[in-house]
């Protein structure tokens, strides 16, 4: 295990990139030197043993208030629970106001759906909301509520009239597009990007886990295959060959081919740059540093189905497929795509498969009503936005981009997509589950990959915390809530090419 | 008498002219349904004689002499050139309730334009539009601060805490005392879940109703009232109607008594159209006039025993104005209070009457508070007013669902009151155009009590026509005059209000946006 940590402590350049980064210093990092993009953790800094940062980890995590916040706590006596509310509402203060939105955003999303659905309420609620918050200004609950209301709002807007249908299918994409594409630049998005990586752990959890695991399976190929579902801007894979270029005990750098996913429609709305884009830095990168490697596109069809047979596959190479799904600044991937591209993994009988995806609270096995999803994706980015915050509790400029380039997007995303489906199928599901009852083997994640997580967190603030699920899962959380998980797999065992 | 009165003509505009000011709205209704005169001279009255009357009003009767010739003639010669330039800011009464209606959709189509502004405190402005696209009593859409009050009852009822809790919440959020009926629904109704769930009333203090009133703001609100909403002005109306309707039936009627015993809550204001009806009746007036007034009893400390509009503020009394408008009126009025007296407890010596005169009981509003159920208060009641061999009983009641704790849970009963309050609220707000003024907060103020109210309140139109006719009475057609007239005032107001007569049973329904009101009937 800690071969592979010390390795990469050796390889991952830090670049001293300051946490107190501005977006105007984003900007002129654009250049794109592989060196800025690469984790931004500086290693040397914490090379003690694992004992040190193990002792860092665990101490005792205390719930915030942003969290009970989204529990009411329970009275046994009315009196009580009206002299408790009266003594709270007098003394006033951010925690108050944080549990009137709470209180209000519940009740708006009970009056969307159900047997109360009351657009008339829904509407003087929305807008008593939106005059209480501002998705720019205030605490982060003000600052989510007003994202939550607008989508909330749009949803109720895009509900009503003989055009209702299409604005459905529509809504929520023509929403951002006409309200958000006029109002960042390419140049935000990138900064957004490089703040949402040095803020915070999503980003690199992610990659390194299923770098790491992809690392361990690959030890001895000489030939690696990664078919990519979601390349973006590629950073995941500057890391992997680093890695691979500075492995000890003499092993050679394998040769590495990328076929990247890519899709018709252009979606670099939120992404940086286009998938040849990406595979140009790839490939220059990967020449700079030494590692053998080529780069291939396998387009989706119009309907965004993949089709193995649009794989290129060479005998002998290491097959594996990487499905990054839900990372703060991807897009929304509709489900049936993910799940051909799942199902073309499982035909192919790769080496491993490495899925990363949000975690969703414990809803029931419905999914639970609108409401609760509802709350859940309200708890979610929640504690997304404490974690934001309590690491950087002085940047809110910089928050403030990252929530209005990706965040808010992708809050007004998921409830749009909620709302329509709000009476019918729950649409969103667990990949990890999915994949189970496909017939994927759990591939175990090593004593190293938990390791190396609880290091990187160690970086961040307290809060965040690392559990393993199963034998093949790690799961990122902030405080007591789950939101984002890692899991590995393998193809079904009959077909087994071992 | 050693103060000067003042001219009588001048002050008559007077009053005429502060109403007009102090509540603008008003200016295009006033209606002449009053004697004017009545309110000023009693402003205007010999101290000695206020003493006299404030001592009489207790268990005491006070009785006018017919006023001398001299005297008499004072009222009378109004300054007509005055009084018609008063007349011109109204609005012609054919048309006014189409020109009155316009005016409202045109705020309203100014109030929906307006946007949402970030600042505090436009809390209400923006969002009135919401709310206001009732039109039928039937939709509920429109009307969302039910949906928050009664699923709250039902969560009290089931004792789901946390619910209860969101509820309280979201209702703080969104009450307010001002803007469409809606957030003041949500306010009163707040107000009163808070109440019932604190084991101390202290809750309700602070609140505006009548006896928290100054007795001359609630003299204003009152009559003020009359002139936007025929919510008690209708049932007056078809009262006094009646009463000159079973005097015209009568024999003797220009020879005997007249007694009318007044279990009501219009707090005097009644009267004196039918006094000054009265004088003008072409066989000439009865020669004495008595009116027994029972008051409601009041509870010193707890003002959920009160009943909605029956009590007014301490130290508010109508008699002396009264008798001196009678005495102005050529009437010889003698007033009776009963004050303190639990209606059961009635009977025709505690009235004084007697066989010769012609007895009127006038019940509006006040019978629904007499439990119905173990004892069975109201039939009892009902009753007692049959053995009283009255010449009529008038019966104006809301016409709602009663909300008793007999007939329902807690959640029921409050949903029903609610109703009512919804009901009153909503017309409330049509009626003072959007306008915040003191007497619409007295009046919804007071109308509001019903939610805190835990006594008996309300009972449908079928279920009291069946009690009045279990105890023998016998329900009367109402005369075409009556009809007309009722039709002719309602003509005054809102268009959204509707008369509708009953044939089965000869009542009088006054109806808001297509819902039961009140109604009003007449048994012998």
């Amino acid at each position: 295990m800690a071969m592979v940590v010390d390795q990469t402590v050796a390889e991952i350049e830090s670049s001293g990139y300051s946490t107190t980064t501005t977006t105007t210093t984003a900007e002129d990092e654009h250049g794109c030197n592989w060196n800025d993009w690469s984790p931004m953790v500086d290693w040397d800094a914490i090379s003690g043993s694992y004992d040190d940062f193990h002792d860092l980890l665990v101490e005792s995590i205390t719930e915030d208030n942003s969290t009970a916040a989204l529990h009411p706590h329970p009275h046994h006596d009315p009196a009580v629970a009206i002299a408790n509310m009266e003594a709270e509402m007098s003394g006033g203060g951010e925690d108050l106001k944080g549990l009137r939105l709470v209180h209000l955003l519940m009740a708006a999303a009970e009056t969307l759906t159900g047997v109360n659905k009351s657009h008339d309420l829904a509407r003087v609620i929305l807008f008593r909301l939106k005059e209480l918050v501002s998705p720019t200004n205030g605490s982060n609950m003000e600052r989510l509520a007003a994202h939550f209301t607008d989508a909330l709002l749009g949803s109720l807007q895009g509900s009503g009239g003989v055009h209702s249908k299409h604005m459905q299918n529509s809504g929520s994409h023509h929403h951002n597009h006409n309200h958000r594409d006029d109002d960042y630049r390419q140049t935000d998005v990138v900064a957004a990007f490089q703040l949402l990586q040095d803020m915070s752990p999503y980003i690199k959890f992610g990659h390194f886990t299923a770098n790491q695991a992809i690392l361990e399976a690959v030890a001895h190929d000489r030939r690696v295959h990664i078919v990519d579902y979601d390349i973006m801007e590629g950073i995941q894979w500057a890391s992997l060959m680093q890695a691979f270029v500075s492995r000890k005990a003499g092993l050679p750098a394998p040769h590495l081919r990328i076929t990247a996913v890519s899709r018709t429609g252009s979606d670099r709305r939120q992404s940086i740059g286009t998938v040849q884009e990406t595979g140009r830095r790839l490939i220059a990168f990967a020449a700079s540093i030494g590692q053998p490697f080529s780069f291939h596109q396998c387009r989706l069809d119009s309907d965004e189905t993949f089709r193995p047979s649009g794989l290129k596959l060479v005998r002998g190479e290491a097959l594996v497929f990487n499905c990054m799904l839900h990372l703060p600044h991807f897009n929304y991937r509709a489900p049936e795509s993910v799940a051909s591209f799942l199902s073309g993994a499982k035909v192919l009988n790769p080496r491993l498969v490495t899925l990363v995806e949000e975690e969703r609270g414990p809803t029931g096995d419905d999914g639970g009503g609108f409401v609760t999803r509802f709350m859940d994706i309200l708890h979610h980015y929640s504690a997304l936005y404490d974690s934001l915050e309590a690491g950087f509790p002085m940047q809110g400029r910089a928050r403030a981009l990252v929530e209005r380039v990706y965040l808010g997007p992708r809050i007004s995303g998921s409830l749009a997509r909620l709302y329509r489906s709000r009476d019918g199928e729950y649409c969103g599901r667990c990949w990890g589950e999915w994949m189970g009852v496909a017939g994927f083997r759990p591939h175990s994640v090593s004593f190293a990959n938990h390791c190396q997580a609880k290091l990187l967190l160690g970086l961040f603030n307290d809060g965040y915390r690392v559990e393993e699920l199963g034998n093949n899962r790690l799961v990122l959380g902030w405080k007591c809530r789950r939101l984002l998980s890692a899991s590995i797999w393998t193809g079904p065992p009959q077909i087994s090419d071992d | 008498m050693t103060i000067e009165e003042p001219e009588p003509t001048q002050s008559s505009d007077q009053w005429l002219d502060s109403i007009v000011d102090t509540i603008p709205c008003f200016s295009s209704l006033l209606v002449d349904l009053y004697g004017d005169q009545w309110w000023d001279q009693a402003q205007d009255v010999d101290p000695e004689r206020v003493n006299t009357a404030i001592v009489a009003t207790s268990f005491t009767s006070t009785t006018t002499t017919p006023p001398d010739p001299i005297a008499s003639s004072d009222p009378q010669p109004f300054d007509s050139s005055k009084k018609r330039k008063a007349s011109n800011h109204r609005v012609p009464k054919a048309s006014g309730n189409r020109g009155k209606n316009r005016n409202r959709r045109t705020n309203e189509a100014n109030e929906q334009g307006v946007t949402v502004k970030k600042s505090v405190g436009t809390k209400r402005g923006s969002v009135k539009s919401a709310g206001n696209n009732c039109n039928n009593g039937n939709n509920r859409e429109g009307r969302w601060a039910e949906q928050l009050l009664n699923p709250c009852a039902v969560a009290i009822t089931a004792g789901d805490q946390a619910r209860v809790q969101h509820f309280l919440y979201v209702l703080h959020e969104l009450a307010s005392p001002t803007g469409d009926a809606n957030y003041r629904l949500a306010a009163h109704g707040l107000r009163a879940l808070i109440h019932h769930l604190s084991s101390t009333s202290s809750v309700s203090g602070g609140a505006i109703n009548f006896t928290s009133t100054e007795p001359q703001l609630f003299r204003k609100s009152l009559t003020g009232f009359d002139m936007v909403s025929p919510w008690f002005i209708f049932p007056n109306v078809i009262a006094n109607n009646l009463i000159l309707q079973i005097l015209s039936e009568q024999d003797h009627w220009s020879s005997s008594t007249l007694h009318i015993v007044d279990i009501g809550v219009s707090h005097g204001v009644q009267w004196p159209t039918l006094i000054e009806a009265l004088s003008r009746l072409p066989g000439g007036s009865p020669p004495l006039v008595r009116l027994t007034v029972v008051g409601a009893e009041a509870s010193d400390h707890d003002r959920s025993k009160d009943i909605p509009f029956a009590i007014g503020p301490p130290g508010y009394s109508y008699t002396s104005q009264l008798l001196c408008f009678a005495k102005s009126m050529n009437i010889n009025l003698q007033i009776n209070q009963i004050d303190n007296l639990p209606l059961q407890n009635l009977n025709a010596q505690i009235i004084n009457s007697s066989p010769e005169e012609t007895l009127i009981v006038c019940a509006q509003f006040r019978l629904h508070h007499l439990n119905h159920n173990s004892p069975d208060d109201r039939t009892e009641f009902l009753r007692v007013l049959r053995s009283l061999n009255s010449k009529g009983v008038i019966l104006s009641e809301n016409n709602m669902d009663c909300s008793c704790s007999n007939c329902g849970d807690f959640a029921t009963s409050f949903s029903r009151r609610v109703e009512y309050l919804w009901r009153f609220l909503d017309s409330t707000s049509a009626a003072f155009k959007r306008r915040e003024s003191d007497e619409r907060r007295v009046m919804e103020g007071e109308a509001a009590t019903a939610l805190t109210n835990l006594d008996e309140m309300n009972e449908g139109k079928e279920k009291w026509c069946e009690r009045m006719r279990r105890v023998g009475f016998a329900g009367e057609m109402f005369g075409e005059d009556t009809i007309d007239e009722a039709r002719a005032l309602l003509r005054r107001y809102d268009s959204n209000w509707e008369m509708r007569e009953e044939e089965e049973d000869g009542c009088l329904g006054l109806w808001w946006k297509g819902q039961p009101v009140s109604f009003c009937s007449l048994w012998k």
